[in-house]
């Protein structure tokens, strides 16, 4: 019987042949954020519904201050809904506590950020192996897996770099093989082309492509260029908190 | 790589910052260490204290003076086994005033038997009791006043005013820690043929040596009980108990240092708190990023409690190894040669050390029990808007 992290080794080392479960990974009905300043309600997400389809590579867009973080925030479980309900690979996030949510996170959740938001401490080998540290895994099996990891982002003559000797192209895929190194179900990238030139940004989004083709990971990407938003197979637009 | 390993790295981020916090703490862990020891050096005479002697003195006070026949009644007692007796003195250097050190007149048929911690060689003892103006000095005394067996040495009298010249017979060492190496000792019958006839007779004190420590409750009561029913009633009490209440009359300067060693070491904190605390502004975005990959709050804690201890166990072992040259090489010789009536023994004892590198420890990790809170309370959402 395979185990969970023989299963995890494999899922980052071998290409998946190219086909979709079809399944649903995303299920948002009727989700509302409300922020308040003071007495006044900001009612940044209005009545969403959202389906995103298991395997898919979905962007979102929209004006500043339309919602799109807050809703890539609310499907990564790190913030919680107003109201309505949120099933994120067939998790409930509504009623998940602290504790669960911060494992869901763990397990189900790749996180890329536009700042790469890199620990400058650690080398790139570390970083990547930096959510491993909540497993039971040996050192020497996490080890393994970030070096795994880096590979798939073409970078394991990289490993022992600090972000501070990497470029910002290649911090970006640090930060994306740290997000893929627990062989997450989604991928959420907030901007993760915003702090790059146009070779850096096309680099990473070619890495982006590969996991979804070759890895089948979905992807939710928020982002404000057009030609990031043109390799997904899904747009989505966010105007004042409600999909159109 | 560990979570605390993660922590202790932070540490090192802001070099300049952190090396002077760590100094700082070293700084305040020498302070405490001084005090400490000067506190424990203070009260070495008391740890030191024979068990097997005891000391009598006139009821009302000590610097009122008992008959001296009384050492003859004390010797008949069952259970004495040796009797001397003592007079302050109050001499001082005429060259140097301002310098203090003992000077008792004693008897020298018997005090050294009493006192068999200092050590004379015997020839020069000999002369000495022969010596009715000799004078036994300890070695460091000898060496500040810059005299050698052969010598005179005249000093000026306080409480028996004039100068009086004695002949440097013999140096005392001590065998033992307690002992102050500072005094002069000469012929009780010296002063006493000095005096007029009203204040003739008369010590400072009496000290006994008995068979038995276990007895020495029952011998102080039977001392005092011989003297009941005379004009000149006594207290008697251990050679521990007397030391305590000579430094009871100090206790307002002891009680003062030990307040000032805790007010050290809430500076430190505070230092450290203040440190800790800027460093978990700075990276609060990174505790986010943690949080959102799913590190839980307790863990953030850990990453913030973690740097402090380092910090602490630094500024801790820092400390300690300034004090050995500090404390105990420069300043603890300087207060031996110069206050040998006060510190006749200034060492860090162990203790010392342990302690306040632990403290400085705990304090590390107390200091950072706010900041932490705060790095763990913070919603993920708020802490990744953080800017640096």
């Amino acid at each position: 019987m395979e185990t969970s992290t023989e299963k995890s080794e494999t899922a980052l080392a071998q290409p998946k042949a190219k086909s979709t479960t079809g399944q649903t990974i995303v299920e948002l009905r009727g989700v509302t954020k409300v922020f308040w300043r003071g007495k006044e309600e900001l009612r940044v997400l209005d009545g969403i519904n959202l389906d995103i389809p298991e395997g898919s590579f979905e962007a979102l867009m929209g004006p500043s201050g339309s919602g799109k973080s807050t809703l890539l925030n609310l499907i990564a479980g790190l913030d919680r809904v107003s109201s309505g309900t949120a099933r994120v690979a067939n998790r409930d996030l509504t009623t998940l506590g602290d504790s669960d949510l911060a494992k869901f996170r763990a397990q189900t959740v790749g996180f890329i950020f536009q700042a790469y938001n890199l620990m400058p401490v650690l080398t790139a080998r570390e970083n990547v192996e930096l959510p491993l540290l909540l497993t039971n895994l040996s050192g020497a099996e996490r080890k393994k897996r970030a070096l795994t990891a880096l590979r798939v982002v073409g970078l394991e003559d990289r490993t022992e770099h600090y972000p501070r000797q990497l470029s910002g192209g290649q911090e970006q895929r640090v930060a994306i093989a740290r997000a893929i190194v627990n062989d997450p179900a989604i991928i959420v990238a907030d901007e993760p082309t915003g702090d790059l030139d146009r070779k850096s940004a096309d680099d990473i989004l070619n890495l982006l492509d590969k996991l979804n083709r070759e890895f089948k990971k979905t992807i939710l990407m928020v982002t404000h260029d057009p030609a990031a938003a043109e390799r997904a197979t899904i747009l989505r637009k966010l105007d004042k908190g409600v999909l159109i | 790589m560990t979570i605390g390993g993660i922590g202790i790295r932070n540490v090192w981020r802001n070099k300049t910052r952190t090396s002077l916090t760590v100094l700082g703490g070293a700084v305040a862990v020498v302070a405490f260490i001084l005090l400490r020891t000067v506190l424990w050096a203070w009260n070495v005479g008391v740890e030191y204290s024979a068990k097997d002697r005891l000391a009598t003195r006139h009821k009302v006070s000590l610097i009122m003076p008992v008959p001296k026949r009384y050492v003859d009644n004390i010797r008949q007692i069952p259970g004495i086994k040796e009797t001397t007796w003592a007079n302050w003195f109050g001499g001082k250097d005429p060259r140097r005033p301002d310098e203090f050190f003992g000077t008792l007149a004693v008897d020298p048929a018997s005090f050294f038997q009493v006192y068999s911690e200092m050590s004379v060689p015997p020839p020069d003892l000999a002369r000495w009791q022969e010596d009715r103006r000799g004078a036994i000095v300890g070695d460091v005394l000898a060496r500040k006043l810059g005299v050698k067996v052969g010598d005179k040495v005249t000093l000026q009298g306080t409480i028996f005013p004039g100068d009086w010249e004695f002949n440097v017979d013999g140096i005392y060492v001590a065998t033992q820690k307690s002992v102050d190496r500072s005094q002069l000792l000469f012929h009780w019958a010296y002063l006493n043929e000095s005096l007029p006839e009203r204040n003739k007779d008369l010590v400072g004190w009496i000290i006994s040596r008995i068979d038995n420590p276990s007895q020495s409750a029952a011998l102080t009561m039977a001392v005092d009980k011989l003297f009941d029913e005379k004009d000149v009633q006594t207290t008697t009490m251990s050679e521990r108990s007397m030391n305590n209440s000579f430094m009871a009359a100090f206790s307002a300067i002891l009680t003062a240092l030990n307040i000032v060693s805790v007010i050290i070491l809430l500076i430190m904190m505070l230092i450290l708190g203040n440190t800790i605390a800027m460093g978990v502004r700075e990276r609060t975005r990174e505790y986010g990023v943690l949080r959102a990959l799913g590190f839980s709050p307790k863990h953030v804690a850990t990453f913030v409690i973690g740097e402090a201890l380092t910090i602490g166990v630094l500024a801790g072992v820092l400390g300690c190894a300034l004090s050995y040259p500090i404390v105990q090489l420069g300043m603890g010789r300087w207060l031996e040669e110069n206050m040998g009536a006060f510190f006749p023994y200034f060492r860090i004892s162990l203790e010392t050390a342990l302690f306040a590198a632990a403290l400085s420890v705990l304090l590390g990790a107390v200091s950072a029990i706010i900041p932490a809170m705060q790095a763990s309370k913070l919603t993920i959402i708020d802490a990744l808007r953080r800017v640096g």
